[in-house]
């Protein structure tokens, strides 16, 4: 709604116009040039039709989106709604400029009649949280004799949600301990992927039996399958820094960017076969999502990811945190690996024998923010440094036992996870 | 995202510029020329006009206009006038379409023939003004220029208060 006591105000063009026009008709009467009437009569005439049409009534705008969520790259409409507009010709609306915002028309500028009013389209192009249709409207009435405001009106905050693609991906759970689900589990139960003949127990279904291997053997055999059970995911996601610059959705990503679409895009992957998925954020707001399913905890996990900001976590080390990964869970680490704590976190949950992945979502090539003041030689040096050590610290990941893969879109986990999933099936020595 | 000027809004802001121009020059070929520092000055408002629509420095410029007009003249009516008459009200019109927005917006094209019509309808009073001036020419003297003045300043002042009054009302 419109705020503040606000008035309809002369024009600089009627202010003008009748400026002009009384000087040309005082000069004409003071020096006796009737010349002079002939210039500024048109003048006056336009300033007095701006004057004959003074408004009377307040007008009210109130200015409304179409949608109240969206997905980085859609779109929605900003339209007005106005009351009492009867004086008023024109109306302009000039939505404020905000980074990954786009606008159309161009600028977020209309000029429309008041009889035609024509919506904004926005469209967020990054994640995060966003301030949309926050504008400025201003009426003008006919011979623009009075304009009203500009008066500001409030735009709305939304979060506005990474962009997820949904490929169903193929990959299964190395270790699935679960009740109904998709993923093949090392034992034997009611599955429907083969898994071997054995000789009949009381207890299996007739329909199991294979007669022909039973009338050879002599006994009565039936075919065992897998079980198949769901499984627990849980996403550990380093937003500790952003690296990298980010020029909205089907652009340049930086490291978060990345981090934060490969978090989407997993989510929504296990979540759509059925599994749990819990989420924990490293940053200074602590997001966290407990193990959960369904489409409403996707929206959930979603909404957190979009109020990450990024920073170092507070009041808590991350050698003190409890990243509660259940037994039998794939644990997703997406972190550039630039933090030895991470690191030495992710190998403890090695260590505890769960499957841990670790995706790289540094782009190739990203630099961090220098400060302007900060010597671009040293900086580069120092950079280079780093990156040195985060390639030594990902081979220490992978010797032990930690795949470390680049995130290349959502079927990024499939190669992996299979090839932990035959891991697991291996004969082990136990000591 | 850097937002670059509208091209109809730099078509309009040129156009404001030549209407002032006009006004000014528009009694050349009857021989009232004005001079280059007089030009200058008024290509020097034109130019901070079409930047700054609603500043005073169109009306200003208009202004010196005017004062070229009453010191080249005494009391003959040119058919130059007119041109500058039409001078005058390009650049007002200019200027009017120059703030109804930012300028990036570009000008939309129903609000450009409105004010073209409008601006056309409003110069009309110039030709109707110009053809009493010319039959009451030999007829008029000052005294006739005062009571013609007082008269159209009462008119004037009683339609301002017409129009001023409902707004107090309505402000209430």
């Amino acid at each position: 709604m419109s705020e503040g006591p606000s008035r309809w105000h002369t024009t600089g063009s009627l202010a003008r116009a009748l400026a002009v026009g009384g000087f040309g008709v005082g000069v004409a009467l003071t020096v006796g040039r009737p010349a002079v009437v002939v210039l500024v009569g048109p003048l006056l005439v336009a300033g007095s039709l701006g004057l004959l049409r003074k408004p009377t009534r307040e007008p009210r705008a109130l200015a409304h989106l179409s949608h109240v969520q969206l997905y980085e790259g859609q779109g929605t409409r900003s339209r007005l709604e106005t009351e009492g507009t009867d004086d008023a010709e024109f109306i302009t609306r000039v939505m404020g400029q905000q980074p990954y915002l786009a606008l159309h028309p161009l600028g977020g500028a209309v000029l429309s009649r008041t009889d035609d009013l024509q919506p904004i389209e926005i469209s967020p192009r990054r994640w995060g949280g966003r301030l949309v249709g926050t504008e400025k409207v201003a009426m003008t009435s006919a011979w623009a004799g009075y304009r009203w405001g500009p008066v500001p009106l409030p735009g709305r905050e939304m979060f506005v949600l990474p962009t997820v693609t949904r490929i169903r991906s193929g990959g299964e759970a190395p270790q699935p301990i679960g009740l109904i689900g998709a993923h093949r589990s090392r034992r034997e139960g009611g599955g429907t992927e083969f898994s071997s003949i054995r000789a009949f127990h009381s207890g299996d279904r007739l329909k199991r039996i294979n007669w022909r291997v039973s009338l050879r053997q002599g006994t009565l055999h039936v075919e065992s399958t897998r079980a198949e059970e769901d499984t627990a995911v849980l996403l550990i996601v380093d937003a500790m820094a952003d690296y990298g610059v980010s020029e909205g959705v089907d652009a340049a990503e930086s490291s978060l960017d990345v981090t934060v679409r490969a978090a989407a895009a997993i989510a929504d992957q296990y979540l759509g076969g059925g599994d749990r998925v819990s989420l924990r954020v490293l940053s200074p707001g602590g997001e966290y999502a407990g193990y959960g399913t369904g489409t409403r905890h996707l929206r959930r996990i979603l909404t957190l990811l979009a109020r990450i900001r990024p920073g170092v976590p507070r009041d808590v080390s991350i050698e003190q945190i409890d990243f509660r990964a259940t037994a039998g869970a794939v644990v997703v680490v997406i972190s550039p690996m630039l933090s030895e704590a991470l690191a030495i976190a992710t190998v403890r949950l090695v260590r505890r024998g769960l499957p841990v992945i670790v995706v790289d979502p540094l782009p190739p090539g990203s630099t961090p923010n220098v400060h302007p003041d900060s010597a671009i030689q040293v900086a580069g040096l120092a950079w280079r440094m780093r990156l040195l050590d985060r390639s030594h610290l990902l081979a220490q990941l992978s010797a032990a036992g930690c795949p470390v893969v680049p995130w290349n879109g959502p079927r990024t986990l499939e190669e992996v996870l299979r090839r932990l999933a035959r891991r697991s099936q291996l004969p082990r020595v136990v000591g | 995202m850097r937002l670059t000027v509208a091209p109809s809004v730099w078509a309009v802001r040129v156009v404001g510029i030549l209407g002032l121009l006009l006004g000014l020059l528009g009694g050349v070929p009857e021989g009232y020329t004005p001079s280059v520092a007089v030009v200058a000055v008024v290509l020097l408002g034109g130019v901070l006009a079409a930047f700054r629509p609603d500043d005073l420095a169109a009306s200003l410029a208009m202004g010196v206009v005017v004062v070229f007009w009453a010191v080249q003249l005494d009391t003959q009516v040119p058919v130059g006038c007119l041109v500058a008459a039409a001078g005058l009200v390009t650049a007002h019109v200019a200027g009017t379409l120059l703030t109804y927005g930012p300028p990036f917006m570009a000008i939309p094209g129903d609000l450009l023939v409105l004010w073209v019509v409008r601006g056309f309808l409003v110069w009309l009073a110039a030709p109707v003004i110009w053809l009493v001036a010319r039959v009451y020419a030999d007829h008029a003297t000052p005294t006739s220029f005062w009571l013609a003045g007082l008269a159209t300043a009462l008119a004037g002042a009683v339609l301002a208060a017409l129009v001023v009054r409902p707004t107090a009302e309505s402000d209430r």
